[in-house]
């Protein structure tokens, strides 16, 4: 009687197909991930439109202008007023932001960029008041500050 | 004599592939944290003369085509007009103005190679009425999505004077 008496063995799993598969993965997620970071605050949504289609030619100088509210994690509004976001947290009235706005306009002077061809991106959100985009556009054309091109951003709407 | 360990070409070298494999599943977990999935934002482009309107650049014969909008209570439209020419209100509001701003186009591409490229569009909203409005007027003045291609109508828009808060 041949008994078969070899040990209990672990069963030799090829791996190289699963490495073949995490490198696809990598490679997918290498493509995919975009190191450059939009000045996009998630606190504002924006209006949606069906032909608000992303520039083809890339802008060279934008300022993104971010006014939206602030909200709670459940999406609701906690404070009626609207305000800008700038970077490092730092928040302000459409009334308040002139200084700022002086300070970004000399800083474009400073690195020697030309003003005619910053483009002022302004992100609102889609409950602001209209008057206070056209104040914060008029803010922005003030002697002392002066910037000449604007757009406002607004998401695609996919019919 | 001793003779070299037998080491025919047929023998596969064996190499340790789990380090290989714990790398490389590190660097997969690097990239899904930081992968961000960022909605792609249009934008459209905003004319808007510098101060007073004696520096504006309108053509004297081509005045601006007015888009008069009127807020309720809630900052919904209450009321658009184009040219005087009431529109209603809602979606159906900016779909007739879609369709009359081709009609101006297209008289206006009959008057003359060149003439619809000056013309401006004048964009007046109540001060309390949503952001997302002036959006969608601005999207009706510009033109419509036919097969996934923009038909490209007005270029040039401007606000009018801000009204003054209620």
């Amino acid at each position: 009687m041949k008994i078969k008496s070899s040990g209990s063995s672990v069963p030799d799993v090829d791996m190289t197909p699963m490495i073949d598969i995490v490198f696809q993965l990598i490679a997918f997620f290498m493509v995919i991930t975009n190191f450059e970071q939009q000045q996009a605050d998630e606190r504002v949504s924006l209006p949606k439109d069906q032909l608000a289609k992303p520039p083809t030619v890339k802008r060279e100088n934008a300022l993104t202008l971010n006014l939206g509210f602030e909200k709670n994690k459940e999406g609701e509004i906690t404070d009626p007023t609207p305000y800008i976001f700038f970077a490092g947290g730092e928040k302000l009235t459409v009334g308040n932001c002139d200084r700022k706005l002086r300070e970004e306009a000399q800083f474009y002077q400073t690195i020697g960029v030309k003003l005619a061809d910053v483009t002022v991106e302004i992100r609102a959100d889609a409950g602001v008041d209209s008057g206070l985009v056209q104040t914060l556009i008029q803010k922005c054309q003030e002697r002392g500050i002066e910037f000449q091109r604007f757009a406002l951003k607004a998401t695609q709407k996919v019919m | 004599m001793k003779l070299r360990t037998r080491n025919p070409d047929g023998d596969k070298i064996e190499m340790q592939m789990s380090s290989m494999i714990d790398v490389v599943f590190q660097l997969l977990i690097f990239f899904m944290l930081t992968l961000k999935i960022i909605e792609p934002e249009g934008d459209f482009d905003i004319n808007m003369p510098l101060g007073a309107p004696a520096q504006s650049s309108v053509e004297p014969d081509l005045p601006p085509l007015k888009v008069r909008m009127i807020a309720d209570a809630n900052g919904q439209l209450a009321q658009l007009t184009f040219n005087g020419r009431d529109m209603g209100r809602g979606d159906e509001a900016f779909q007739r103005l879609n369709l009359e701003v081709l009609k101006s186009v297209n008289a206006l591409s009959a008057a003359g190679p060149g003439t619809v490229d000056k013309q401006e569009v004048e964009i007046d909203p109540d001060y309390a009425l949503d952001y997302s409005n002036i959006i969608a007027a601005i999207g009706a003045c510009s033109g419509k999505m036919e097969n996934k291609k923009m038909i490209r109508y007005i270029s040039r828009i401007k606000f009018a004077p801000i009204r003054a808060e209620e």
